[in-house]
């Protein structure tokens, strides 16, 4: 397996005191797609939030490329090359389309080209304020701008979300090409999970913010029972292949 | 006998976008109809315009009764209830006050009522909504404190909670997966069977093309095909402009 | 028409002075999302350090000018850290209103520390500005006024320039829009926000130094100015460099239009002086008109939102604090020194006075800086009605809350198109017109000194101040009227508890969190606000008769604009969401018991006071952001928070709760 990029060991974090996720641990390597997944509230969000800085963990160890990221504030993660589509989009409704394109931290030049040709129905939108933007159209640019930056790791919270079946089906193997060809890591969050398994690598699955599964991607695809049940919490007890 | 919702030629302009050109929209008793669309083809145009939010041109009638003119809360108090795409709750209010915002009319004699410690009657609706869309747990969380299918359900309660005429659902399965999406269709599917109208915009075609009665397509603001499931699925200009590979996964209801 | 031309040209003086502070004011909005009430008072900072600088009153040194120049510049930014460290930057994350609440502090702090050093007569600030003439059509002008506009005017391109091409500003927009996006596209949103703060600072104290001939260098003048400059950012959208500094030059110019015509025999006037506070009501209208045709009765799709007021707990057990604290006070009012039994009935009235806000504020985040003004219109209802037509109680309160409610109205009618901050300043354009236009009249107002107001009496019972009954110590006040505000208050308070457990409040909630959302879910927006501006001038009406009666005299200086902005601070550092916050608001007010008792005890009054209130104001919003009511709320409720581990489910799945977490 090449380098990981991403990290977690034994983490543990919630909000106020209540434990959200429990005891995950979790790696994603260099030009690899991993899929997360679980019900609602299984505590996906959760976990992106903790490994971009935006929730504290209450145990457990988030490293990104061989570096502990404790104590590192949200910007200087974003600097070390995370990039994060939050579920609420991170976006700017005050801003144009080709504004977001300009918005880079010090001595970051976005590749606005990269986006448009990933989402051409953006080119279009160039000059309209994002806030005046369809649902959709708000999330090809979050997905866009994500992907113009050249990150590291990039964690996609819903990719899909809102987005029209023909794009999500393009989008996806995009997804793939692009960790292939930059060698970022990508830990995606998808409902589509039939679709998310086809692109990804390896996939986990949450449930009440325990990891109770994880495997490559095709063995769970071809397992849709396991992957059911395991939706609902029941911890599965089949074996793992050894993910080498 | 009339129509639930009869949209007839409704054009909406922002300066020099044409976000709708001339759509022509029917809603039946208790019928559940699908808007699908790509993205920014002017779905949510389409309900911002007949719930009085964005104004339109074009004749918008709900039971055969021109609305036009009518503000947003006027529509709504004649029975057209709406979510939205981001799903815009009440913050400051917890779920079951959000529900209970929206389900009660009160007259100022009413308030002034209540003030004097004659606290209104609650209806039995504020639990069915609860229990038709199972959030009884969270009557008192804050919405903020909720993941974004849990808010996004919690938007859909406080639509329903009116008993309204025609209730028109934004998006509603966005953030929900494969299952909690077809449960989702369960339901809405069983509330249309006990009568309510319904306008459903949704992205996940497993929903849509499963449990809609008949489905209306836009793309840039122009309807290009309407009718039963199966035959939008076949229609060639649906299936390159917004299915794609979705039309031949997805199987009949 | 030479006259007017010349009137023009003078007006452009303190017009570039009014466009300076709005380019700061501006600047600071959209760099942090405060409207700095302390524009003006930063470049009255900045004009002190100058003055003292080159008189040498402090160190002895006479500098010259480009080095006193050079240092006051230093000071400057020096200044803009601390303002930035202490009261921006622990409030970064809240509401518009915290902020303006802040901004307030640091302007009492910075007036008190300066009255408290340089005392309160005028400085001569030595000019910078060539003093020269030049004529223009006939007329000879001072050249300084057009350089300083000059230089205003490049301020404003260059700031315009800034933001719309730099990364800078681009960086700025949206860190101020939403600061948690903003680092997570990895901009350090701290960095900025110190950034515009600096170069707010810098332009603001720059404006103080240099327009030192056309205004005077004195702790009011010029943190005043902040007044005019409001208006001219708000007709900007906060947002336009270029129309803020166009608004301003042409408010300076229409003030000075206005001083030329107050001279003519045809402009009205008001026992022999001219009409007093024409400026202010035009003002006024002007920016009314403006809202009215750039609002929207709804906020439009992407429309950005105001972070959220503190939350608003609905009230559990009513009776039993409402009858302890009844007795407690009934009590007190007996047997309490004639000096705490005032500061408690003071404490009462400041109660009131908070509880109007709740309703406005706190309940439909309307934040409304003209309640005072209300109070104030209720109070001289009273005392006229007394002195002109022998009408006493109860009809005269009754017809003063009348009064109260009809402005509000007028006020709230005309803010109907207006929301968040940008209604704080349109209804501070109206307390200033209400003001000087009612108050200050010797007609219908008090004119210099006020107006008296005659004991209550009711079957022939005096329930005023001076009744028969006097308490333990036989002194003034009577508690009879202690007890008569105490009855007022607590009816009062329960009534606004009440609105907030009915459907009502709820409503009213519905429209502060979302307005669109609230339409869609059958709420009629409008009158909900309307209905709440309505209950809330009543308050602010049966506040201004008690108040009259109080003093037994009503007076414009009572009810200016920094008492009213005064009255929201301690409004919101009690609790502006809560009936418990509105007490603490009373406790803490003007001449109520705490002041009091610092006074008594501690000797802390006058500049003093001044200085110690800011600094307790700025204090008490770091440590509680949302008001000191707000975190008793907090501390009490903690473990009865809902939603706690354990009671969740996931979708449709209700009936099998997650596991409980280990704490
Ligand atoms: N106020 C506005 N000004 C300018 N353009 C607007 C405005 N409101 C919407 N639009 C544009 O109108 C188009 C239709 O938007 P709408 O939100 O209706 O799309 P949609 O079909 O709901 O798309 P999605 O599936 O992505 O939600 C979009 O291109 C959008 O950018
Ligand atoms: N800000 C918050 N405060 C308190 N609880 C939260 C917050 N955000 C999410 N939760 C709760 O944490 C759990 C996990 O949420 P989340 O990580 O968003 O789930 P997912 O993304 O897997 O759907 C849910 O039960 C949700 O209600
Ligand atoms: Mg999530
Ligand atoms: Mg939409």
């Amino acid at each position: 397996m090449a380098a990981t990029v991403l990290e977690i060991e034994a983490l543990t974090a919630g909000y106020e005191e209540a434990a959200v996720v429990r005891d995950l641990s979790l790696g994603v390597g260099e030009g690899e797609v991993v899929a997360l997944l679980g019900a609602n509230g299984a505590g996906k969000t959760t976990t992106l939030r903790v490994i971009s800085g935006i929730v504290h963990p209450m145990a457990g160890r988030v490293v990104l490329a061989g570096q502990d990221l404790a104590g590192t504030s949200i910007s200087a993660r974003a600097r070390m090359g995370i990039a994060h589509v939050p579920e609420n989009r991170g976006l700017f409704f005050g801003l144009t389309v080709a504004e977001h394109f300009r918005l880079g931290h010090r001595g970051e030049r976005l590749d606005e080209e990269a986006a448009y040709r990933h989402f051409p129905a953006l080119a279009e939108l160039r000059d309209r304020r994002c806030g005046l933007l369809s649902g959709g159209e708000q999330q090809m640019l979050a997905v866009g701008r994500a992907l113009a930056r050249h990150p590291r790791l990039l964690l996609l919270d819903e990719l899909s979300l809102g987005l029209a079946p023909l794009i999500v089906e393009r989008l996806l193997p995009v997804v793939r090409e692009y960790a292939l060809e930059s060698g970022c890591g990508v830990l995606l969050v998808e409902q589509h999970i039939q679709l998310a398994l086809t692109v990804a690598d390896r996939g986990y699955v949450l449930s009440h913010g325990e990891l109770v599964l994880q495997d490559r991607a095709e063995a769970l695809r071809g397992n849709r029972d396991l992957l059911m049940a395991s939706y609902f919490g029941e911890r599965a007890t089949a074996t793992l292949e050894a993910d080498t | 006998m009339t129509a639930v919702l009869e949209a007839q030629g409704v054009s909406v302009h922002f300066g020099g976008v044409r976000a709708l050109a001339g759509v022509d929209l029917d809603v039946q008793e208790s019928e559940l109809i699908g808007l699908i669309g790509p993205n920014g083809a002017g779905k949510t145009t389409f309900v911002d315009a007949i719930s009085g939010f964005v104004r339109c041109g074009g004749r918008v009638a709900l039971d055969g009764f021109d609305l036009a003119g009518l503000s947003p809360h006027e529509r709504a108090l004649r029975g057209l209830s709406r979510t939205w795409q981001s799903t815009e709750l009440f913050d400051d209010l917890t779920v079951r006050e959000n529900l209970a915002v929206a389900s009660r009319r009160p007259s100022l004699w009413q308030v002034a009522k209540e003030m004097l410690g004659d606290s209104a009657a609650t209806s039995g609706e504020i639990e069915q909504a609860l229990e038709l869309l199972d959030l009884g747990w969270a009557q008192d969380v804050m919405p903020g404190d909720l993941s974004q299918g849990q808010r996004k359900l919690v938007g859909v309660a406080r639509a329903i909670v009116t008993q309204p005429r025609l209730l028109c659902l934004d998006e509603p399965a966005a953030g929900l997966d494969t299952g909690e999406s077809e449960e989702l269709g369960r339901r809405l599917r069983a509330l249309a069977n006990k009568g309510q109208s319904m306008l459903l915009i949704d992205h996940d075609m497993g929903l849509v093309l499963s449990v809609c009665d008949r489905i209306f397509v836009l793309e840039f603001g122009k309807l290009i095909a309407s009718g039963k499931p199966q035959e939008v699925r076949g229609d060639q200009r649906v299936v390159s402009a917004y299915l794609g590979g979705a039309a031949a996964e997805v199987s009949g209801p | 028409m030479q006259q007017v031309l010349l009137f023009v040209l003078l007006g452009l003086g303190s017009g570039a002075l009014i466009a300076g502070i709005a380019l700061a004011v501006v600047l600071t909005y959209r760099g942090s999302g405060i409207i700095n009430l302390a524009t003006g008072a930063i470049a009255m900072l900045s004009g002190y350090a100058y003055w003292s600088l080159k008189t040498g009153e402090y160190g002895g040194v006479h500098f010259a000018t480009a080095p006193a120049l050079l240092l006051t510049l230093v000071i400057t930014l020096v200044i803009g850290v601390l303002i930035e460290f202490v009261a921006f930057r622990p409030l970064r994350t809240a509401s518009p209103l915290a902020k303006l609440v802040s901004s307030l502090g640091v302007l009492l702090v910075a007036q008190a520390s300066m009255l408290l050093a340089f005392g309160t007569d005028q400085k001569p600030q030595p000019t910078i500005l060539p003093q020269g003439t030049v004529k223009v059509f006939g007329n000879t002008v001072p050249e300084d006024r057009f350089i300083l506009a000059g230089i205003v005017i490049g301020i404003a391109i260059v700031l315009a320039v800034l933001y719309r091409w730099t990364r800078f500003g681009l960086a700025t927009r949206a860190a101020s829009e939403n600061e948690l996006n903003a680092q997570i596209a990895g901009l350090s949103a701290n960095r900025l926000s110190l950034g515009n703060t600096l170069l707010a600072s810098v332009v603001a104290g720059g404006v103080g130094v240099l327009a030192a001939s056309v205004t005077q260098l004195d702790t009011v003048s010029l943190p005043l100015q902040v007044v005019p400059a409001l208006a001219a950012a708000l007709l900007a959208r906060l947002t336009s460099f270029g129309i803020a500094c166009a608004a301003g030059l042409g408010i300076g110019i229409l003030n000075s239009l206005i001083d030329y015509f107050s001279t003519k025999s045809w402009f009205p006037t008001d026992q022999g002086v001219p009409l007093p506070g024409t400026k202010e009501l035009i003002a006024f209208l002007i920016i009314v008109l403006a809202m009215f045709l750039r609002g929207a009765a709804l906020p439009g799709r992407g429309e950005l939102v105001e972070q959220r007021l503190p939350e608003v707990p609905r009230p559990h057990n009513l009776m039993t604090p409402a009858v302890a604290f009844s007795l407690v006070c009934a009590v007190a009012l007996v047997v309490l020194p004639f000096d705490f039994r005032q500061a408690l009935v003071n404490t009462l009235i400041g109660t009131v006075m908070a509880l109007s806000l709740v309703v406005i504020t706190g309940f439909v985040g309307q934040i409304s800086v003209v309640q005072l003004s209300l109070a104030g219109a209720s109070g001289f209802v009273v005392s006229h009605m007394a002195v002109d037509a022998g009408i006493g109680f109860p009809l005269a309160p009754i017809c003063g809350s009348i009064m109260a409610i009809t402005l509000g109205l007028l006020t709230a009618v005309s803010a109907l198109r207006v929301r968040g901050v940008s209604l704080a300043v349109v209804t501070l354009g109206a307390t200033v017109a209400i003001v000087n236009f009612g108050f200050i009249n010797s007609t219908w107002g008090g004119g210099n000194t006020g107006s008296p107001v005659p004991e209550p009496h009711l079957f022939g019972l005096d329930l005023g101040p001076r009744s028969a009954f006097r308490g333990l110590d036989g002194s003034l006040p009577s508690p009879v009227f202690g007890w008569v505000a105490l009855a007022v208050t607590v009816l009062l308070c329960l009534f606004v508890a009440a609105i907030r457990r009915g459907n009502l409040g709820e409503r009213m909630l519905a429209v502060r969190s979302n307005e669109r959302a609230a339409a869609a879910a059958a709420v009629n927006v409008r009158n909900v606000k309307l209905l709440a501006f309505g209950i809330s001038s009543f308050i602010a009406g049966v506040a201004g008769s008690l108040y009259a009666y109080n003093f037994g005299s009503v007076s414009a200086d009572r009810f200016d604009a920094v008492t009213a902005l005064a009255l929201i601070a301690f409004a919101y550092a009690g609790g502006i969401t809560l009936v418990s916050g509105a007490v603490f608001a009373g406790l803490i007010s003007t001449e109520g018991l705490i002041p009091h008792a610092l006074d008594k005890w501690f000797g802390i009054n006058g500049n003093w006071f001044l200085l110690f209130g800011g600094v307790i104001l700025l204090f008490t919003l770091i440590q509680h952001p949302e008001g000191i009511a707000g975190a008793f709320y907090k501390r009490l409720h903690r473990s009865r928070r809902p939603g706690g581990r354990g009671e969740r489910g996931s979708l449709f799945t209700a009936k099998t709760p997650a596991p409980a977490a280990e704490r």
